[in-house]
């Protein structure tokens, strides 16, 4: 089994201080932090979980913060369900998009990727590591997919579903790029909804976190039809995305309804060969949790088939999450198990199988 | 059987007739004449009493280039592209119009349907 989503975290952004340059070292040592001593630079969401976000039996005996200590990771989670690998996606470093500083950010990414491979990824050959960028710093992200992305435990590059602008905007171009060049997938994952990452929803701010998590999957539904639309994948035809975290069963029908306009209207988009719905089906991958688990799981899986979910869906468990899915008691065709715990994420991310 | 006078259908214009209980558009482009079945392949709209264009046609990496001028029709429900003398849809080529073969006699245009 193949975790695909998994949050490995520090209990102090103290912990990036080893890693940072100088410069950006004296803004953290001595600059203002959003939420006080040890807190992350970043731009908070305005919604703020009522219960805290973490699972309350995540917590380390030393007190620190779920997914920091990986002696409990792995106790409840890699021997637990005895995975073959986690894919590890980080707690807040991907929040470094919601920063108006894109060098700050760029530099916070750097130091996280360097901490992540440093201090985690030699822990155990079962971790693989996500390479964070900062979006709203193009050249700085593909400089640092081009620094670190051929590090033999690196997975995949990792972005925020929080953005200023859908991804496939020819702003980003550069970072898709990269990952191209060095053959990584790249994950976008829910978050980044703060700061200058203005537009979580699309008629103006939910009120409750319940109501906000449950409505973010739109971030996902935007980067899906941006980045086909801009012909991301003609342009980068190797390419792959991975939505995390940004649920499933909506995305037959946003299909459904990019075809049928696109159909209409190609003449906007000369650049297309193939409809969007033939695009999503190479290019696109999605983690399965939170997966959408309506009374009778009968009723979703017409909807899994309609995106070819065998092939397509990863298995997440979103450890040490409040929404975690628990693998044993996850609901999915039982036919489409060993592909989607497993060989689908094996395939994407190049994992050789393990003993 | 005869649908119309030549000289009615100008180049860009069309003409729609009721020939053995079908609706036909005949179409002069640039001075050929071409039929079409007047029903949309997509969901049955009047596809010849759609706008005649062009359209950006393909190109790669966010190049515009108008072409195709006048050899479209663009179905009046909801505006799929059709070459006129082929009846493919520029969309899919799996999808197709139907088309009529086109006889010129004298100012006569028949179409065999």
């Amino acid at each position: 089994m193949i975790d695909c989503d998994v949050h490995n975290s520090w209990s102090s952004s103290t912990a990036l201080l080893p890693y940072l340059e100088p410069a950006f070292r004296d803004y953290l040592v001595r600059g203002e932090l959003p939420g006080g001593r040890d807190s992350f630079p970043h731009a908070h969401r305005p919604w703020l979980h009522p219960e805290g976000f973490m699972r309350t039996d995540a917590t380390p005996a030393d007190g620190g913060t779920p997914g920091s200590n990986y002696e409990l990771l792995r106790e409840q989670l890699l021997d637990r369900y005895d995975l073959e690998y986690a894919i590890l996606t980080g707690e807040e470093a991907i929040e470094v998009s919601t920063l108006a500083n894109g060098h700050y950010a760029s530099a916070l990414a750097r130091a996280a990727n360097d901490w992540t491979v440093e201090e985690w990824l030699p822990l155990d050959p079962r971790l693989k590591g996500s390479l964070v960028v900062a979006p709203q710093d193009p050249r700085g992200a593909a400089e640092e997919i081009r620094r670190l992305g051929e590090h033999p435990d690196v997975v995949q590059v990792l972005v925020s579903s929080g953005s200023s602008r859908p991804y496939g905007d020819p702003v980003y171009h550069p970072i898709w790029e990269a990952a191209a060049e060095v053959g990584l997938p790249v994950g976008i994952h829910l978050g980044g909804q703060g700061g200058v990452n203005a537009n979580p929803t699309g008629c103006g701010p939910p009120t409750f976190f319940w109501e906000t998590h449950a409505l973010l999957c739109e971030t996902g539904m935007g980067h899906v039809a941006s980045l086909i639309a801009h012909g991301v994948f003609e342009r980068f035809p190797n390419l792959r995305f991975v939505l995390i975290e940004c649920g499933v069963a909506w995305l037959p029908a946003i299909l459904w309804r990019l075809d049928a306009d696109y159909k209409a209207l190609r003449k906007e988009t000369p650049w297309l060969r193939r409809l969007p719905s033939e695009y999503a089906a190479d290019h696109i991958r999605l983690t399965t949790q939170p997966l959408e688990q309506p009374a009778s799981p009968r009723q979703l899986w017409p909807l899994l088939e309609a995106i070819a979910g065998e092939r397509t869906l990863l298995f997440a468990s979103d450890y040490p999450h409040w929404d975690f899915d628990d693998p044993t008691t996850l609901r999915l065709p039982p036919e489409w198990r060993e592909r989607v715990f497993a060989e689908n994420a094996r395939e994407l991310y190049g994992l050789p199988p393990r003993a | 059987m005869f649908a119309c006078r030549a000289s009615e259908v100008p180049p860009g214009a069309r003409v729609i007739r009721e020939l053995d209980g079908l609706s036909v558009g005949v179409f002069n482009v640039a001075g050929r004449f071409h039929a079409l079945h007047n029903r949309c392949p997509h969901r049955g709209g009047d596809l010849c009493r759609g706008p005649v264009t062009g359209t950006a046609v393909p190109t790669e990496d966010y190049r515009f280039r108008y072409g195709l001028e006048g050899e479209l029709v663009r179905c009046a429900w909801h505006g799929w592209e059709f070459e006129i003398e082929s009846g493919r849809c520029l969309v899919d080529a799996r999808i197709r119009a139907r088309t009529f073969p086109v006889e010129i006699e004298a100012d006569s245009v028949y179409v065999v349907v």
